[in-house]
Parts: structure tokens; sequence; C-alpha cells
């Protein structure tokens, strides 16, 4: 894979400054330079469903970030509030130093230099990849934040390239497979060149082959300094590649948040956040001590 | 229900864009100041819901089929004119891509079903639910009779289209240069289907649609419904209906409008109207015509377009058309002006009333 | 809820036994509903949408000319066909049509089938009664019965309105199909954007088309699942059309959702109601010409309509 110097690195020329009407000073506890600070974070579907009940999290640049927990946990949830898309009935976001409220969102410049700083891979494709063709697909966010048909056209030929679906840019989307969409997704995403990736069930319903192909595509976006967030349920493939996991309760709180290792260790933890079934131990201790020289090479980068 | 290029005369087609421009222009002026961002994908999919639905062609015995349209249901969900955008564009695909409904009739299947389905069908939706409860199931029977009259209301403004071709638009031989049926074999063609299968789809579709919501979730419906209660628990003392002038006066017009091409279909005359001269003096037992008869007629022969035509007699059908216009406008604003007059006497009575009752309120 | 479940399968599930119908699998097949064939047209109809993006792709004279251009020489073609009073003038323009077909390397067979196969045989049948003397008076030139000593059959009035409507309503589909096959459907879209269509309707048709296929998947989903749950048929008829209405509720459910989530994926992505697109349409010397070309065509052909009397 080709990783395009212009698409990966940090090129953000002066981004607009993220400042807007609603104000709250960061939690006296937030670690300095995070990207997100969470507080308290409740949020529940139709006033009636809750989803979220009072989570805390911390999310420092250069992190990859697990998300673990059972189906209906809360975590997709904690990433459509980390991107402003849903916002939480109590508790406070605070995105690179400023808060993240609706209102907030509703400023040209606050809601520009946010949408360009993060960005989301959908689970559902079919949801994301929502344009005529796969050219219009990945050139929506470029032309929504402003970018000039002519770079955004550049950027669009230079990230298909890098993901290998330059031959796609003039289909339709329902002339495509599974993992050709998700490329797709994935590509609307990073042709606008976010510090903050987050995928939710990234590799849900992917053939292995694509699996494997977006743990590594994850890897190398996260080395080229992408800070990375995703939510899965699946402990075989992507707790390679964390450098934190945090394990939410079927009662959509935060559990425990750990290196993978001393998360995938603790079986009564993962057995209580419904992540495995008693009968799965033996497989899972097979697994666990690969998963957990992974995880020291790759803590070793980065703390 | 859709009309194919070929069966409609241009002019008539140009008729139908006439209306469904500005149509288009009002509702999406309407639906974006609605709910800002979230009205493009919400109409995109309704309106691939509409063609699908369309697809759906119900076998009807006489060989034929009939189809519901959504256009109902839509405009209870979203909102009569975010249900003129859905309609229209699933019309557009049937157009464009599978020549179903042409492209010059495309403005006139507009009219018929992204205009004139989903505003009769909402507004009997209305006229039924009135300010019941959002969950209440009075909404489902008023969706089902909705949709239902909706789409035979449709039904008979497209037989009406077909009905007029044969009339206005023939050569000099009198072969019709379009759709050659006339109204009293297009209504009976049109109505029987839509009257049984089409609209029976329509209904059962529309209840169906709103029975789910109200179970799954009722929320949905709050946007086109403000001011409509959740629950029975919830509801709000009524407030004092208001009648517009100008809504009634539009009301009424509109009305008219859909009546009046029923008189084509009667055989005959118009009983006493005809000329004096005319009268089959024998059958009514009478030597000549009544002195007075005789007298007064023709006292006032100033019209402007006697006859419905221009005074030449020249371009019949143009005339005629155009009288129907002149006098549908008269008609319009003379209702607007009474109404206006009205609404300032009955005003001013209020306004005193409410003088009377300040007092009170105060202490 | 957290604490781990353990299901008892209930022992009839692990029968071997078949459990309602201890027939066997006799019983004759019945013949797909109508829900059965809309679904299977439906999906015919997709195939049929990507064949066309095939032709769309071919190196032909259509395929050369930018999507406003043809649209516009369309509509005017189609107003000029609307207009004509002659059936000579109609078929010349058809035969004109052909030749713009064989031009664009459309399949003859292809074309045919596609513009004759239903609406043009449809409007036969229903135009049929109109050429009897009771619904078009006139000259009798077939006399078939009488009544009141008066001859009745076929008019020549009635033969001519029914041919001249039919080849007109082919003429007018012709001229669409041509278009709509020798364009991608993102460059018509282009088109319409190009003749002034708001960008609001223009995002919304372009999403609309894309999820038609998504939401046509999820009802041959529920057919299947429903039809695999079916052992016996009752009035096929009437069980389809309750199905029609059970699932236009679920549908309704779905698309909702759906809508939801695409707007949210818009949002990510910087949308705030107002959509900017990429615009590639130049007009080139070659599609103006076709313009006039098809001004010309036009005129002419109403004028040659004109010199045949009225």
């Amino acid at each position: 894979m080709t990783t395009q110097e212009s698409l990966i690195s940090h090129d953000h020329a002066g981004p607009p400054t993220l400042s807007a009407g609603d104000h709250a000073p960061l939690p006296a506890d937030a670690p300095p330079g995070a990207i997100f600070v969470a507080r308290g974070l409740r949020y529940s579907y139709l006033d009636r469903f809750a989803a979220l009940d009072g989570v805390d999290l911390d999310v420092m640049p250069g992190e990859m970030v697990a998300l673990l927990g059972a189906n209906g946990s809360g975590k997709s949830t904690l990433l459509k509030v980390l991107d402003g898309l849903v916002f939480p009935s109590e508790g406070t976001l605070h995105a690179f130093g400023h808060l993240v409220t609706e209102g907030n969102l509703e400023d040209e410049q606050y809601v520009e230099a946010f949408r360009s700083r993060v960005g989301f891979v959908f689970q559902n494709s079919d949801t994301q990849v929502f344009s005529p063709t796969v050219r219009e697909e990945v050139a929506f966010g470029c032309l929504q934040l402003g970018l000039s048909a002519e770079e955004t056209r550049q950027r669009v030929d230079d990230v298909l390239g890098m993901l290998g679906i330059a031959d796609l840019a003039d289909r339709a989307p329902f002339q495509l497979s599974g993992g050709q969409k998700k490329k797709v997704a994935i590509a609307s995403v990073l042709v606008m060149n976010p510090e903050v990736l987050l995928f939710d069930e990234p590799t849900a319903a992917l053939d292995p082959r694509s699996q494997q192909w977006l743990a590594e595509l994850i890897v190398e976006l996260n080395a080229a300094g992408k800070t990375i967030v995703y939510a899965t349920h699946d402990l075989d493939v992507l707790e390679q590649i964390a450098t934190r996991c945090v394990v939410f309760s079927e009662d959509h709180r935060i559990l425990a948040s750990g290196p993978p290792g001393a998360i995938l260790d603790d079986t009564a933890l993962l057995l209580s956040a419904n992540l495995i079934h008693e009968h799965s131990h033996v497989h899972l201790r097979e697994g666990q001590r690969v998963e957990h020289s992974h995880a020291h090479q790759r803590g070793g980068h980065h703390h | 229900m859709h009309i194919p290029d070929g069966y409609l005369s241009p002019s008539t087609c140009a008729v139908g864009y006439a209306v469904a421009i500005p149509t288009w222009a009002i509702a999406s002026k309407r639906v974006s100041k609605v709910v800002k961002t979230r009205n493009v994908p919400m109409l995109a999919v309704f309106s691939a819901l509409s063609f699908l639905v369309m697809m759906f062609n119900v076998p009807i015995p006489d060989g034929t089929t009939a189809h519901a349209v959504g256009g109902a249901v839509i405009a209870i969900c979203l909102g009569p004119w975010a249900a003129v955008i859905a309609v229209s564009v699933a019309l557009l695909f049937q157009a464009l891509l599978f020549g179903d409904g042409g492209v010059l009739s495309y403005g006139v299947n507009v009219v018929n079903m992204a205009i004139i389905l989903p505003f009769v069908g909402y507004g009997i939706y209305r006229l039924i639910a009135g300010r019941t409860p959002l969950t209440s199931g009075r909404r489902v029977v008023a969706a089902a009779i909705g949709g239902y009259v909706g789409i035979n209301a449709a039904a008979l403004a497209a037989a009406v289209e077909f009905g007029i071709q044969p009339d206005l638009f023939k050569s000099a031989d009198g072969t019709p240069l379009y759709s050659p049926y006339h109204l009293s074999q297009t209504i009976p063609a049109m109505a029987i289907p839509h009257l049984t299968i089409a609209g029976l789809v329509e209904a059962v579709m529309s209840a169906a649609i709103v029975a789910y919501l109200q179970r799954a979730d009722v929320s949905r419906l709050v946007p086109s419904h403000p001011g409509i209660p959740l629950t029975e628990a919830d509801r709000a003392p009524r407030p004092a209906r208001t009648l517009a002038p100008a809504r009634v006066a539009l009301g009424f017009v509109v009305l008219m409008v859909v009546l009046s091409p029923l008189g084509l279909l009667a055989p005959g005359g118009a009983f006493g109207e005809d000329n004096p001269n005319d009268l089959n003096l024998n059958k009514l037992g009478l030597h000549a015509v009544p002195a007075g008869l005789d007298k007064y007629n023709g006292f006032w022969s100033h019209t402007l377009l006697g006859g419905y035509g221009f005074s030449s007699g020249d371009h019949a059908d143009l005339g005629y058309i155009l009288s129907a216009l002149i006098g549908i406008v008269v008609v319009g604003v003379a209702i607007l002006l009474i109404g206006l007059v009205m609404r300032a006497v009955l005003g001013r009575r209020d306004a005193d009333r409410e003088r009377e009752q300040e007092p009170q309120r105060l202490g | 809820m957290a604490e781990h479940t353990t299901t008892t399968t209930p022992s009839w599930l692990l029968s071997s036994n078949v459990g309602l119908c201890p027939c066997g699998c006799i019983g004759k097949r019945t013949k797909g509903s109508f829900v059965e064939k809309t679904l299977t047209g439906g999906s015919d109809l997709l195939r049929q949408v990507m064949f066309s993006d095939d032709l769309a792709r071919r190196s032909g004279l259509l395929q050369r000319l930018d999507p406003r251009a043809k649209l516009g020489g369309m509509l005017l073609l189609l107003i000029g066909a609307g207009l004509a009073h002659h059936l000579e003038t109609l078929l010349a323009t058809y035969v004109v049509v052909l030749a713009l077909a064989g031009a664009s390397r459309v399949p003859l067979g292809f074309f045919l089938k596609r513009v004759w196969l239903f609406v043009p045989i449809f409007t036969l049948i229903v135009v049929l009664p109109a050429t009897l003397s009771i619904v078009t008076h006139g000259d009798v030139v077939v006399e078939l019965w009488s009544w009141h000593g008066q001859p009745q059959g076929l008019t020549a009035q009635g033969l001519r309105s029914a041919a001249l409507v039919v080849s007109r309503v082919a003429v007018s589909i012709s001229l669409v199909v041509l278009v709509t096959v020798t364009t991608p459907w993102n460059r018509l879209l282009a088109g319409l954007r190009g003749l002034g269509v708001p960008r609001m309707f223009i995002l919304v048709i372009g999403m609309a088309y894309r999820y038609i296929f998504l939401l046509l998947d999820s009802v041959t989903d529920m057919y299947e699942a429903r039809k695999a749950r079916t052992m016996a048929r009752v009035k096929h008829d009437r069980t389809a059309r309750a199905f029609v209405g059970a699932s236009a509720g679920a549908l309704v459910g779905k698309a909702n959702q759906l809508s939801e989530e695409v707007h949210q994926a818009m949002v990510a992505r910087g949308y705030r109601g107002e959509a900017r697109v990429l615009d590639t349409l130049r007009l080139r010397r070659a599609d103006l010409v076709a313009l006039a070309v098809a001004v010309l065509a036009t005129a002419l052909m109403l004028t040659a309509d004109r010199m045949l009397g009225r």
C-alpha cells in the first residue's frame, strides 16, 4: 500500500480555530493536550432507552482506543456523541479544548473546523455512501468544507489511488461489493484529512482479507499521527491494534480502561461485560498471549 | 394513473407545468424552512419508498393494473409540501428511466399524484383526525380515508384531463388528435379500479404506516403535527378555530374547479337556461313565449365574454377556457372580499366583547 | 440481562419429524403471486438499469454529446411530436429516431423491445374501442352492424385517431428511452442541474435513486422471509395484499431509520443544508451544433406537418 504524504501527514495549515458561543471550562482533572474530554455523559433514545449512563473518557493525541462492549452497550452512541452527531442530555464534551454543543456546531467557523478535524466511518457503509457515483461520494466532504473543485479533484484521485479503488471512480455505489463500499466510505473520510478517525464496528460484515487490510490501514494511519477511536465487540482481530481498551458494561457505563494486555487477562471483567462466554475461556487464553505481545510492542512506540 | 406522452395535447401539458413549477418553488421553500438539514435524506428515502409503492401494481380483473402512490401517508408523516417533492421525484424516475409516464405530461402527472393526492388526502386526514392525540385510533382511520379519497381525487383529475382532449383538440374532419375518449367514458374507466382496488391499497397502506409509527416511534409524527398532543393525558385546551377569508375563498375555488367538469358529463342543456326561442312550446302546452320572459330576456347584453367566448366567435375552445379562468378568479376575489368584510364586522364585535370581559379578568 | 443465559432447547426443535405437515412434500406448485412478480420485476429492473449504463458507455453519436444538449433536443422533439397532426410526420420522425439509435450503437432489438413492450401496446389496446363509431363519430369505413338504420363500425376518424395516438406515444417514448440509455445516470443528473433544476432537488433525486435499490432489497428480504415461513397458500392475492399492508409499516420504519443515519453521515462530513457538488459540464461546439440540428428538425417537422394540411 502506498501512503500518500499529502493525505496522511499533518498538514493543517492554520485550521480555523474552534471557538463559539457556548463556553464551559475544561474539567480540572483533564489531562493537558487531550483531544476529547468527556465527563458524565448521559444519553437515551426516545427519552426511554438509555444508551449512556454517566460516561467519562479522555482521548490523547496518537492513541488507538478500542471501545469494547456487547451489542447495545452504548459504544456506538458514544462515537456519535464524540462526532457531534447526537448531543448528551447531561454531561460535557470538550474537543480540542472547546465545548461541543448543538449551538456551537451551528457556528460556521466552528463546524468547519470541527468537521475537518474529526472523521467518522459508519458501521453501515450503505448509509455513508449516498452519492450517485464513487467520485462524487469521495468529493462530498471536501466540497462541503469549501475546498476548490480543483483541489478536491486532486485529493479524490490521490485517495482513490491510495486505497486501490481508482477504477471504481465512476461506478454507482449499488454496483459495489461490501468490501468495496467500506473502502469508499473510508476514502470519503480520509480525503478530508482529519486528525481523529472514529470507526463504528469497522470489521463487521467484512471478509477476512478485508478485515486484515483494514487492520493494517488503521495501524498505518496511526503511525502517520492520526488518533483512532473505534467501537468493536470482536476481540479476535482488532485488539491487536489498540493502545488502550475501554470496556462498556451492559448498563451503559465504563467498567474498565487500560492497556489491551491487562484488559484481556481479566476474564471476570470480560465475562461481566458479556464480551466472552464461559465456554470460550480456553480459546481466548490462547489468543491472549499473542495479543499481549502485540500490545507491548505498540505500547513502546507511544509511551 | 401515469399519463404517457401523446395522450394529452402540448397545451394541456403546459398547463400542468404551469401549476407544478410554482408549487415546487413553494414546496422547496416551505420544506427547507421546517427542518433544516434533515429534509434531504428524508425526502430522498421517502421518494424511493413512493417509487417502490408505485411499482407494486395490483392486478385488476379487467386486465390493467392500478397502484397506490403513498402520497397521502407521506403528507401525514412529513407534511403535504414534502410529499409534493417526494412523489415528484419518484415520478421523475419513472418518466426518465422506465418510460412510465411521459416527460411532457410529467407536469400533469405531478399535478395529479404529487399535488392533488397529498393535499386532498392530508386535508381529509386533518378534517377527520381533528385534534385527537397522535396515538389515537381515529388517526389510523383518518389516514385510511384520506388515502382513499386522495387517490380517487387524483384519478378523477386524470380522467378529466383525458376526457377534455377529444372535445378541445380535433382536426377539421373530427379526428381526435389526442386521447379519443370523452369524459363520460374516461371517468368510469378511471373511477372503477381506483374506487375499488387502488383506493383500498392506498387506504390499507396509509393506515398500516400510521399505526406502525404510533406503535414504534410516535415522535416521528410530531414535526408534521405541530401543537397536537402526544397522548390523551397531555391534551391542551382547544384554541378557537379561525377561518381566514383567504383560506375560505381558496377552498371554495378549488372545490368549484374540481366539481365543474361534472357538468360536461350531463346530457342535454341546462334546465331553464335556454334561449326562449329554443323552448319546446308544444311540450309545455304554450302557444307563445311568455310575454315577461320575452321582454326581459336579453335585458342585459353587455357581457365581456358572451356565450363563454370572444364576441367574434373565434377560438371557441380558448375562449371557453379563458372564460372559466376569469370566472374562477372573479368568484374567488368576491368571496375573499365578502370574507374580509365579515371578519372586520365580527372582529369588532369580538373586540367589544373582550373589552367587556377585561375588567373581570384583571379583578 | 448481564447474567449468562442458559437456554433449554425445546424437544420438538431437536426431533427430526416434520412438525406441522405430516404429508411430506406433495402439493401443487402455485404460480407466483403479484408480489412475487413485482419483486422479480424489481430486480430485473435493477439489472436493466445496469445494462443501460453499459450502453451509455459505448462510443456512439449520442454518447458523445453533453447531457444538456441531449435533454434540450429531446424536449424540442417531444413538443414537435406533440404538436404534429399527421401520421406521416410522426412516422418520419420515428425513422429518424431509429437512425439515431443505430448511430449511437444501441442494439435495435433491445431498443424496440424496451420501447414497444409495454406502453404503446397497452395504448393500442386502450384506443381500439375508440375506432368504433359509438365512440368516435364520423364516416364509417368498415360497417360492422347497423343501429336504427345507421351503419355502425370503424370510422375513418377513429382509425386515424388511434393510429395517431399510438404512433405519437411510441415516438415520445423512443425519444426518452434513447436519451436515457445513452446517458449515464450521473451525467443525466448533471444535465438536469444544467437545465436549472435546483440543487436541493438534484440531491434528493440522486439519493432517492440510490436508496431505491437498498429498499428494494429489504422488501425482497422481508418477502423471502415471509415466503420461507408460509407453507400453505390461501387465496394468494389476498395474503399478498395483507403482506403489502404489513410490510409497508415496517418499510417506513426502515426508511425512517435509514434517512436518519444518512443525515448523520452527511452532517459528519460537513453538510449544512446546502450541498456543493463537482460541476464538470462544459458545452462544446458539437453540443451546440446538435442543439441547432434539433431546433431545425423540430421546425422542419412542424412545417411539413402544416403543409400536409390541417
